[in-house]
């Protein structure tokens, strides 16, 4: 069965794109047939991320409207044979979607991948709507400050009301929470919301917390998703959560301060030397 | 010129309000207009200034399978009594014509409650009166509304006609109403509004108490207000007391 993942937010730069791109790659990593799909028609960004600019010659738009077939348009992974990315028009906007049209473009999709991860636009309009619309699972990206944590939870509303599955009764969406841009220094000094804060507010299963890391700017910038990166911390974190959401128990981790933990191994040593 | 721009310039000529104003339901049980016109004047002579002028809504519920109806004589029966006929409910199709053709519209508001009614031949023609006055608010007929998944930022959720209970946590920037009480056992940390039809003695109950706005009949507390009482972590009702909205630990 061809799981369809929506990763939304509400507010914008909270990190969609990012994660998006870092969990395609995880669950195509992990030997699954994966499509993303760049719903922001008019803000293109994921091709960006995902390093395949140069590539891109049709787009989601020309597909539904018959301008293109979906062979054409779907643009192979650089890296990974089993990772497909259908891009977003970059001079169209979003009226440029219809509700039928995203439903054939998923249903062709299902007879051949595994996961067709949807990234979402910013703002609950129409872009936004069609991308969950025929979601499976829901995966809300949500920076710990009030204002993001608001605009999840207005999305969590959307998400159990106007897609498919709520509208037919079949079954709930199931919802992940995605904590990004985690900076436990600034959580300990009482600048942002703690991981404990968001989970009262929102109070749906947590899926991962990736951490504030250097590693995401720069991976974006060279067109490489973090997940790649295996040595840093948001890399390491987003591989995390692509377990956890295939069902393997993993203890959460960058959720200390990394200062704490040296600071630890040098007043032990500080004490053996008194 | 964009719309907005012309909105501005040309002022608008009306507004649109809500507001719930009582009106009488008068419900037919038993086709007789020569003793309703004799028991209509019976109950209005016990209280004339309560009912001059005051809308009423024909219920024909109770006397929908008669067919045709004499709308004309009922109309007049009711202006004579200086009632004001507002429309029909409840009739057959072909009644409910009738009275549209009398300029007696057909009404949604207030729909009838499913109460099986016996009609015997000894009940009186007016069985009952209802009025929406807030004193004298008839009791909520229907089971409570149960909500048991998160209430969300932006949703809204109203029980008409009876009370809310909400076994799931209301975020910040929520919505609850009801005609009746309400209750909530997660945390509530929206807007609860109870006795939106003006029901003073309704009341909101809570277990944690973290609302934007709470408001018994339209009489409110705002957030500053609700934390200057300080009952954070308290069991509390909300309730109304000389028309000041008072919060007490349970």
């Amino acid at each position: 069965m061809t799981k369809i993942i929506v990763v939304t937010s509400g507010k914008g730069g909270v990190g969609k794109t990012t994660t998006s791109a870092s969990f395609a790659v995880g669950l195509a990593n992990r030997g699954f047939k994966t499509a993303v799909i760049d719903f922001d028609i008019g803000l293109r960004n994921l091709d960006l991320i995902m390093g395949c600019e140069r590539r891109v010659v049709y787009d989601f738009v020309n597909v539904i409207r018959g301008e293109a077939n979906l062979n054409q348009a779907l643009i192979r992974d650089k890296h990974n044979k089993e990772l497909y990315i259908l891009p977003a028009s970059q001079t169209r906007d979003k009226d440029a979607l219809t509700l039928e049209g995203v439903g054939t473009v998923l249903d062709e999709l299902r007879k051949t991948f595994d996961y067709i991860v949807c990234d979402s636009p910013a703002g609950i309009e129409r872009g936004a709507q069609l991308a969950m619309y025929y979601a499976d699972s829901a995966i809300v990206v949500t920076n710990p400050e009030v204002s993001s944590v608001r605009d999840s939870d207005r999305m969590l509303g959307l998400l159990s009301s106007k897609t498919k599955r709520a509208e037919e009764g079949n079954g709930k969406i199931t919802e992940h929470l995605l904590l990004t841009r985690y900076s436990p220094k600034r959580v300990s000094k009482g600048e942002m919301l703690s991981l404990e804060d968001v989970n009262e507010i929102l109070a749906i299963p947590l899926l991962g917390v990736i951490p504030e890391s250097p590693a995401v700017l720069k991976a974006s910038n060279s067109g490489v998703p973090v997940i790649v990166d295996s040595e840093s911390d948001a890399g390491q974190a987003y591989a995390d959560a692509v377990a956890r959401y295939l069902g393997e128990e993993v203890p959460l981790r960058f959720l200390e301060e990394k200062s704490n933990w040296l600071k630890r191994i040098f007043s032990f040593k500080e004490k053996e030397v008194v | 010129m964009s719309d907005t721009a012309l909105a501005t310039e040309h002022k608008q000529c009306f507004q649109l309000k809500t507001s719930f104003s009582p009106c009488t339901i008068l419900q037919l049980t038993r086709y007789d207009l020569d003793e309703l016109t004799q028991q209509l004047s019976a109950a209005i002579n016990k209280a004339p200034n309560f009912f001059i002028g005051s809308p009423v809504i024909i219920d024909l519920d109770g006397i929908k399978h008669l067919g045709e109806l004499d709308f004309a004589r009922i109309k007049r029966i009711l202006i004579d009594h200086n009632l004001v006929p507002m429309g029909v409910r409840g009739g057959s199709d072909e009644q409910n014509q009738a009275a549209v053709d009398l300029g007696i519209p057909k009404v949604a508001a207030g729909k009838a409650k499913p109460v099986a009614q016996e009609v015997t031949d000894e009940a009186p023609v007016v069985q009952e009166v209802i009025s929406a006055e807030p004193q004298k608010l008839q009791k909520a007929a229907y089971s409570a509304k149960l909500i048991t998944t998160p209430i969300r930022s932006g949703m809204q959720v109203y029980a008409k006609d009876t009370d809310l209970i909400v076994n799931a946590p209301v975020s910040a920037g929520a919505e609850l109403m009801a005609d009746g009480n309400i209750h909530v056992y997660g945390p509530l940390r929206g807007r609860a509004l109870a006795g939106v039809q003006g029901d003073t003695q309704a009341r909101i109950f809570c277990r944690t108490l973290e609302a934007e706005l709470v408001a018994i009949a339209g009489y409110y507390l705002v957030k500053e207000e609700i934390q200057a009482l300080s009952l954070k972590d308290a069991a509390v009702q909300i309730y109304l007391e000389k028309e000041q909205v008072k919060i007490a630990k349970i």
